[in-house]
Order: structure tokens, then C-alpha cells, then sequence
């Protein structure tokens, strides 16, 4: 390897070292000794020094040899001390340079890992939730977490609902109550973990596409339909199906879909086909149906067929004291994300916490907690730190335009700066303060040539 | 006692506790090298080393000899893509941990088996039935969780990581036959 390229992965972060094929080591960065500690001068062996290249005798030597090209140790864990863990790649590649045929990487990929566990954390935990009794019950998932009796209920009926694996559902409740997060619940509770839990969104896409996507189609079907393609009905075969605000769902669609049901039979688009389908339908709306059937926007026999189990997902204001411990449980999640040390929350800040109506129910909870964690500096939330986007949105309706008019684009830029500059130049933070993906901020950055 | 002066009397040993997610890993290396357990459940990203010196036993010679256990925590998996199977490489033991109240968990363990057989065949093996607190010992879904534990034919303890019960017997078994 040459200088520049050793230079290059000095700068990026990476700990380096050369290796004798009998995995002594010969030189190495500044950045290696930090990882390897205190150790690096007790023993000239790698595998005396990195704990966990030890066993790895044999490999090693066919990397060596140039009989392997590389290998990856993912993820290593390292306890820096009680609250914080480290994770490193640790990965070897094969040189051609007798003298010196390994070289040792290490990456500090800390950030990657704390992400994934995030994401594995809820998927396995929804997976235990089915083994555990009432009483060991420790669902920290966010909107079902509580023990106020209507979080309870929901519980007890979910645990129910699961023992019957084809059961239509019908979720009702605000937006924000986690009806999503309940209908993964029941899927996760009564299936296999291999059945797919397929999710759509009713009002997110335009009518004609959400026949296309739900039924699938032939090749030639329509204009666009260079290749065959099969829908999410076929998808959720085996599995379930969620279709969230299933109020929007067209009358025409409407009635499609109750004949699925029914007949548990489907064609799709431009096909004479008909296949069979078995899946759960998990169906939740925040609308009052019965009011949409009576302006004519939904069938009543489609209602009826929906409605077998309804279960109502409680408000946050109406949880009480529950509110603290989600609230409690997005600190914890949030800590990971950020790496902070967040304890709780002062007094007046639990007050306020109990006190507000939260119209944005746990959804809006989650977003006033992360604001306050990205700005927070001390390891107490307080009370002034916690802002509810009811404020936010009155703020924005303040806006006027002046009668100069403004310059959009400029005004979007000082927007992206200031979010920057309130999260110490973070872009992650700044795109979440902004409601916006990392990807559409990256773009925006690169648009108005910001550093 | 010095780095140095360890690792002469100390045979360093790499053991692997595989299974899938839940079933106890941590808890089980947590119970025999801390001595304490949690209820919470934080889920392993990919891999902890943590190490222990174990008491003195017998070899096959009847020679007192003494280990170091490099004890592997992996992320539970059920599938074997190359990153799981990296952490495998040179382990001169595994444990296998299946959840009682999980008949799952036992069912992937016996392709975990075959994996870890292929890359370390000379491998001391043994499986760790874990959760026995919470298992009700006539209940018809316990039998037939052992029944399958059972058809795995490898040697197997009942465990608890929270009562501890029979956690140093788990590892001591693979300490006495190295
Ligand atoms: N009652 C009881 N609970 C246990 C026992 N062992 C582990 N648990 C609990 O089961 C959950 C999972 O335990 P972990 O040790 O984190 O499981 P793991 O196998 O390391 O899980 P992954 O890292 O995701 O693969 C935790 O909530 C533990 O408290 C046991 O013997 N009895
Ligand atoms: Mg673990």
C-alpha cells in the first residue's frame, strides 16, 4: 500500500497496523494504539493485543498467503465504560509484500451499529411480546407501553386477537395513536416470523395506482405495464395485510376488495386468472365510518365485513400518568441516537408533559421529546426545552409574506442554516428539524453549495 | 496477577453462545462472569467478547490445567450470512441456547448446529435449555419443546440466567472436556 492511501485512512479514522504473516506486528498508526489500549506494548502478537483476533490462527494465515483476500470482523463491541459501547469493524487484507502481508483496519462504525440496534430492538421485541405473560410483560414499544387500564385492554384483546390468525381487524383511533405499531403487534403475535407483514397507505397514492399496486398486473395491461408484475395481495399471502386510512380507499376499489375478502379469490389487472389468497386484513382509519357510509364515501357492507374485531386506540390524554413513562421510554431511545445522558425530566417539565392535550398523540410526544434531547445540555429535560408543535404550527401561520414578496429559495436557505447551526453543524439533526430525509437535505446542501 | 504472567499458566479458550434473539445469551454470560442479572432486554449487536478465568480442572491425563474462556456474545441470528459465520472461526467450544418458552428458537438451532459443526468440527458442544423459571415442568407444550431439544442430539442442561441455576454447570462441562 502506498503512502497516500495509508494518509487517506489515517485522516478518515481508521487504525492501522502491518502484520508478519505470524501476525506480529510491525508498524502501525496513532489512531491503532488508541483502540488497542494499554495493551499494545505487553506483546508484539496481534491476537494478544485485539482479544478477538484470537482463533483466528488459521484464516489469518490464508490471508497471508493471499489465499483469501479478506476478512471482516462486523460489529465488535467494546464497553468504553457503564453507558457507553463502542463498535468496530475489525478487518484484515492481504498485501503483496512478503515482509509485511497483512494489514490490520479498524473502524469505528459506533454510529451504524447504535442505528441497527435501534431498529432490531422494536422487531425483536414485538416478536417476544407473544411468549410473555401478562405479568412479565416489559413492551417497551412506545404507543402500547402503559398501564393505564384502556393501554391494558388493548393488551389483553391483542393477546386475544392473535389466537385467531385470519380474523379481519379494524384499528380506530386518532392519527398518532400507533395503529401501525398495533397492527405489527398482532401481526408479529400470531404469525411465523417468516409470513410478510405487507402495509399500505390508502391516502398516500393516487387512485388508479393503488388498484395496480394491490392487485397486480399482467404485462400489457395498461400503458405502462412493460412487465408483469404481482400485488401486494399476493405479497401478504400467508401473512397480513394492513391498509391504513382505509377511509380514502375509492368506493370502486371499495367493493373490490370485499369481494377479495369474500371469496378470498383475486385476479390481477389485465389477467383471467384467478388466484386464492389467504392473508389477515388489518384495516384503520381515524375517520368515523359510520358518518362516511351516511355521505355515501364508504359501502356499509364493506364496514360490516371490517368491523368484526374494532379496537380503539386510546388518545394520549387520556392515558394519565402514562404519558411520563413513554415519555421515559423515548429519553432512553433518543440517549442511543444521540449519545447522550439524559436522566428525565425536572419537575415543571412533568407537569407540563401531564398537562398539554397532545392532538399529535404519541407521534407528536416522540417529535417534542427528540426536539428537546437534540438541544438539551444539561441531563434533565426542562420545562422551557419542551415545545409542542401546536406552538410550531401557530408560528407558522404567523408567517406573512411581505408585499415585496420574498425570495422562496433564498428563505429556504436560511432556514437549512439556521437548523445547522442549532445542531452544531449535525446533519441528521438538522434534517429531522427541518422534516426533512438526510437524502432531500444532502440535496439541498449540494443545491445551494452550503459546507 | 500481570498480562504476562497470566498467559503463561492460562489456556486461552474461545467458547460461542449461538441461538436466536431473546432466548438469553447475554443473560447467561452476564450470570456466569458478573454473578447478576437484568430483566430488561437490550438486544446484541454483533458480537461481545468477554473473558474469564475458570477454575482449575482435570485433563485427560488427570493434569490440573487451567483456562481462559474468550467468551463469544453473538447477535442472535438464524440466518449464516459470512459475518456470522466469521465470529465462529477457531472456537474450541459452543454453547447452544434455546428458549423453553420458545419452541422456535429450538428449531433453528439445528441448522446454528450444523454451521458451527462445519467450521469447528473438533468442537466441544452443549446446549443450554434456558428459562427454566418460567417453564411449568407438565405442561404439554414443555414436553414437547424437550422432545425437540432432545432430537438434537447433543448433550443438553436446563437453565435459568435468572436464578443461575445450572449456569456454572453449563460451562464447566465444556472446561472438563476441552
Ligand atoms: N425469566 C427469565 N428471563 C430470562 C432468562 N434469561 C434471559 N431472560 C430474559 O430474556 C430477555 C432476553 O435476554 P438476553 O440475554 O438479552 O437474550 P439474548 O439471547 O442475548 O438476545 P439477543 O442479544 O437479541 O440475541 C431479557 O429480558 C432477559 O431478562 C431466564 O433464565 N429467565
Ligand atoms: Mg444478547
Amino acid at each position: 500500500m502506498n503512502n497516500t492511501c495509508e494518509e487517506i485512512l489515517t485522516i478518515q479514522g481508521y487504525g492501522l497496523a502491518y502484520l508478519s504473516a505470524d501476525r506480529i506486528i510491525i508498524s502501525h498508526n496513532s489512531t491503532f494504539s488508541g483502540f488497542a489500549g494499554q495493551h499494545l506494548d505487553e506483546s508484539p502478537f496481534i491476537e494478544n493485543i485485539i482479544p478477538e483476533v484470537f482463533g483466528l490462527e488459521k484464516p489469518l494465515a490464508k490471508v497471508a498467503s493471499g489465499e483469501e483476500k479478506y476478512l471482516i470482523l462486523e460489529n465488535v463491541s467494546r464497553q468504553i465504560d457503564e453507558s457507553r459501547e463502542l463498535f468496530l469493524n475489525i478487518s484484515f487484507f492481504h498485501l503483496s509484500d512478503q515482509s509485511r502481508p497483512l494489514l490490520c483496519l479498524i473502524q469505528d462504525v459506533t454510529n451504524s451499529a447504535l442505528q441497527k440496534q435501534k431498529i432490531i430492538q422494536q422487531k425483536h421485541e414485538i416478536n417476544l411480546l407473544k411468549h410473555l405473560s401478562e405479568t412479565r410483560k416489559k413492551f417497551l414499544s412506545s404507543s402500547l407501553l402503559g398501564n393505564s387500564p384502556p393501554i391494558k385492554e388493548i393488551r389483553r384483546l391483542i393477546g386475544k386477537i392473535a389466537l385467531i390468525p385470519n380474523s379481519t381487524v379494524l384499528l380506530l383511533g386518532e392519527s398518532g395513536t400507533g395503529k401501525n405499531l398495533a397492527a405489527q403487534v398482532i401481526h408479529y403475535g400470531s404469525r411465523s416470523s417468516d409470513a410478510n407483514f405487507v402495509e399500505i397507505n390508502c391516502a398516500a397514492i393516487p387512485e388508479n395506482l393503488l388498484e395496480s399496486e394491490l392487485f397486480g398486473y399482467e404485462k400489457g395491461a395498461f400503458t405502462h405495464a412493460i412487465k408483469s408484475k404481482p400485488g401486494l395481495l399476493e405479497e401478504a399471502n400467508g401473512g397480513t395485510l394492513f391498509l391504513d386510512e382505509i377511509a380514502e380507499m375509492p368506493l370502486t376499489l371499495q367493493s373490490k376488495l370485499l369481494s377479495v375478502l369474500e371469496s378470498r379469490r383475486f385476479r390481477r389487472l389485465g389477467s383471467n386468472r384467478e388466484q386464492e389468497v389467504h392473508f389477515r386484513l388489518i384495516a384503520a382509519t381515524n375517520r368515523n365510518l359510520p358518518q362516511r357510509i351516511s355521505e355515501g364515501k364508504f359501502r356499509e357492507d364493506l364496514y360490516y365485513r371490517l368491523n368484526v374485531i374494532s379496537i380503539e386506540l386510546p388518545p394520549l390524554r387520556k392515558m394519565g400518568q402514562d404519558i411520563l413513562l413513554i415519555a421515559g421510554h423515548f429519553i432512553e431511545v433518543f440517549n442511543l441516537e444521540f449519545k447522550k445522558e439524559v436522566q428525565g425530566f425536572t419537575a415543571a417539565a412533568r407537569q407540563k408533559l401531564l398537562k398539554h392535550t397532545w392532538p399529535g398523540n404519541v407521534r407528536e410526544l416522540s417529535n417534542c421529546i427528540e426536539r428537546a434531547m437534540i438541544f438539551s445540555e444539561k441531563n434533565m429535560i426542562e420545562e422551557g426545552e419542551l415545545v409542542f408543535s401546536k406552538e410550531s404550527v401557530n408560528l407558522s401561520s404567523r408567517w406573512q409574506i411581505p408585499a415585496t414578496g420574498i425570495d422562496l429559495e433564498e428563505v429556504e436557505k436560511q432556514l437549512i442554516l439556521s437548523a445547522l447551526e442549532n445542531s452544531n453543524g449535525n446533519k441528521s439533526q438538522a434534517a429531522r428539524l427541518l422534516g426533512l430525509s438526510r437524502d432531500t437535505l444532502r440535496y439541498r446542501l449540494e443545491k445551494y453549495q452550503i459546507d | 496477577m500481570s498480562a504476562r504472567m497470566e498467559s503463561s499458566n492460562l489456556i486461552k479458550k474461545k467458547i460461542c453462545l449461538l441461538g436466536s434473539f431473546g432466548v438469553g445469551k447475554t443473560s447467561l454470560v452476564r450470570r456466569f462472569v458478573f454473578d447478576e442479572f437484568k430483566d430488561n432486554y437490550l438486544s446484541t449487536i454483533g458480537v461481545k467478547v468477554t473473558e474469564k478465568i475458570v477454575a482449575p480442572v482435570l485433563d485427560s491425563n488427570h493434569k490440573p490445567i487451567q483456562y481462559k474462556f474468550l467468551i463469544w456474545d453473538i447477535e442472535g441470528h438464524d440466518k449464516f450470512n459470512t459475518m456470522i459465520r466469521n465470529y465462529y472461526l477457531g472456537a474450541s467450544g459452543g454453547i447452544f441456547v434455546a428458549d423453553l418458552t420458545r419452541p422456535e428458537s429450538v428449531q433453528t438451532l439445528k441448522k446454528t448446529i450444523a454451521v458451527f459443526q462445519e467450521i469447528n468440527p473438533r468442537a466441544c458442544l452443549t446446549l443450554a435449555a434456558n428459562k427454566r423459571d418460567l417453564y411449568e415442568e407438565n405442561s404439554e407444550e414443555s414436553i414437547k419443546i424437550l422432545r425437540q431439544i432432545d432430537n438434537l442430539k447433543i448433550h443438553y442442561l436446563l437453565t435459568s440466567a435468572k436464578t443461575g441455576y445450572n449456569v456454572e454447570k453449563l460451562f464447566y462441562y465444556l472446561a472438563n472436556r476441552l
